[in-house]
């Protein structure tokens, strides 16, 4: 791990100076702030498309609430923010192989492991700092807009929203080690996302996998019974250091 | 002098192209090694292998008596390393990339800022604020050698330092391998002659990834390669052309206008010899020049047409 810490500095500087402020954070804050908006205006929007197209027909919907804003904010950040987040880290390090600046910094006494681990640590720490920004906005607009706040539901959600983003953060940056271009990784990291989805519906991946996460913080907020957190959330950590130790042990036997 | 680099016996296959075919080499510490060899001929293999970038299929490499391949951070922190097309972060300025090297050599406080404000002077780049993604060629190249040194390498090991640059370009980074001279080992890989006869003190010469020579420049200009003299005349060099061709010593002539060009086999006879036979012919002698042979007639000698 030589350098890691001097490599991590740098990670963040280009975070700081580079498009990567903007792409997912700002998508994040984006929906922070209008995901309780768009569910308070949802309900009055679907009322009047159905009075005015369908005569005849009465269409109840019933006015929003706190849960319908957070599950407006799962929802975004559960799939637009995590695909931005896939496809921006998916070039983390063949954009390095290919500019040829792995070839410059890996001739000095820094270890590959240490390039790897730093890109997928400051990924994390952009994600948790945007995230955690991103779902006060969300309390914050939510508590001024409706009445029960439910905000350790909330935070569960998003604590298990963080956990999957640091799970696609650590196999984007492992495509991105195994695979040449940025979007082959990024390809492959989206085909993962979507094998994931479809195997949620299988009760026993959706028990003891990280497919798990895939609904699980919504069902947390809703209520729902039978929610096993435990083995979803210990098998993603698992397969985070899974993931870790392979694109190590894959970026050491590369030639550059 | 002891050796900076040992090679033994080094071979490098990739699928079915044997890129470094059982290469040996001792580069003495304190020279300035040209390592020669028409495009293709292994030289940038043989570099990635010795920092670590690439693995040897067989044979081995020491750096300073440290394995390549076994003891890469030991072998990486004695050395300053330019590939062919440095790759620079775009978003940072020459400041921030030396800095940023010299912490990853664990370098800082005074004597990081020191090395970082006098090598910026030596590449030319103080007080220059664009970043580096908006350099041309030549900056970049002065940046890559100035990062090159930002530990003071033992051993400075440069990959076509100037393939790609402009003549001012060229002339800029050759005064600073140049200025190197007595202070560090530089190990250069090019296939531009002129580059190494200009600054080095040993050459090796790569061929189909073989070594075909390696020596002192001196002695690989002057062993066994033909002498020349040049003579040229006001007029009547068609007269004194078929004497000058008659001599022993002379192992060919030819003319061009005035000038006449011959190939001997002993400098001292020429001397002696030639200004009394312009004498003889009643010439008025222009100047006679004994021409050195060039790298390129030794290169081409050992390589033959193919680079």
């Amino acid at each position: 791990m030589h350098g890691f810490a001097v490599f991590l500095g740098k990670e963040l500087t280009e975070i700081l100076r580079t498009w990567r402020l903007y792409v997912v954070p700002g998508i994040l804050l984006f929906f922070g702030l209008t995901s309780p908006i768009i569910a308070e205006i949802t309900p009055s929007l679907l009322s009047n498309m159905a009075s005015s197209d369908v005569q005849g027909i009465v269409i109840e919907i019933p006015p929003a609430t706190t849960v319908d804003a957070y599950l407006q904010w799962s929802n975004n950040a559960m799939q637009i923010a995590l695909f931005a987040l896939i496809i921006t880290v998916a070039g983390a390090v063949s954009g390095e192989r290919r500019s040829g600046t792995a070839q410059l910094v890996l001739t000095k006494p820094v270890s590959r492991s240490a390039m790897v681990i730093a890109k997928m640590v400051s990924n994390w720490l952009l994600v948790l700092v945007t995230g955690v920004i991103s779902a006060a906005l969300c309390i914050g607009v939510t508590a001024f807009m409706f009445d029960t706040p439910l905000v350790p539901e909330f935070l569960a959600l998003v604590a298990l929203w963080y956990l999957l983003a640091c799970f696609l953060v650590a196999l984007s940056v492992t495509l991105s080690v195994l695979l040449k271009s940025q979007a082959g990784a990024a390809g492959a990291g989206l085909a993962v996302y979507f094998a994931m989805s479809v195997l949620s519906l299988w009760v026993v991946m959706r028990d003891y996998s990280p497919v798990g996460l895939l609904g699980l913080g919504d069902r947390i907020l809703t209520g729902g019974e039978d929610l096993s957190v435990f083995w979803p959330v210990a098998a993603t950590l698992m397969s985070v250091v899974i993931l870790i130790m392979l694109a190590c042990w894959a970026f050491d036997r590369q030639e550059l | 002098m002891s050796g900076a680099i040992q090679i033994s016996g080094l071979t490098k296959v990739y699928k079915e192209t044997r890129a470094l075919d059982g290469v040996d080499l001792t580069v003495p510490e304190g020279s300035i090694y040209g390592f020669l060899g028409p495009n293709g001929a292994g030289k940038t293999t043989a570099l990635r292998i010795l920092t670590g970038m690439a693995r040897p299929t067989s044979g081995g490499a020491t750096v300073f008596g440290h394995d390549v391949v076994r003891a890469t951070n030991d072998v990486r922190s004695l050395i300053g390393f330019l590939p062919d097309v440095p790759g620079y972060y775009p978003w940072m300025t020459a400041e921030e990339f030396l800095r940023f090297s010299g912490k990853l050599f664990g370098l800082k406080g005074p004597v990081l800022e020191e090395r970082v404000e006098s090598l910026l002077a030596m590449a030319g780049l103080e007080g220059i604020k664009q970043r580096v993604g908006g350099y041309s060629r030549g900056m970049k190249q002065r940046l890559g050698v100035a990062q090159a040194l930002i530990n003071a390498p033992r051993l400075l090991m440069l990959d076509e330092p100037t393939s790609a640059l402009d003549p001012m370009g060229r002339k800029d980074v050759l005064e600073m391998i140049a200025a190197l001279r007595g202070r560090t080992t530089v190990f250069f890989s090019t296939h531009i002659l002129t580059d190494v006869e200009r600054v080095c003190d040993t050459v090796a010469i790569l061929d189909e990834g073989r070594v075909v020579r390696q020596a002192a420049m001196a002695e690989l200009k002057s062993e066994g390669h033909a002498l020349r003299v040049l003579v040229e005349v006001e007029q009547g060099a068609e007269e004194l052309e078929p004497l000058l061709a008659s001599q022993p010593w002379v192992v060919e002539c030819r003319r061009e206008g005035q000038v006449i060009r011959c190939v001997v086999e002993g400098m001292t006879a020429a001397r002696r010899s030639i200004p009394a036979m312009v004498v003889e012919k009643d010439l008025a002698l222009v100047r006679m020049v004994e021409e050195e042979p060039t790298l390129e007639d030794v290169f081409v000698g050992l390589v033959g047409g193919r680079s």
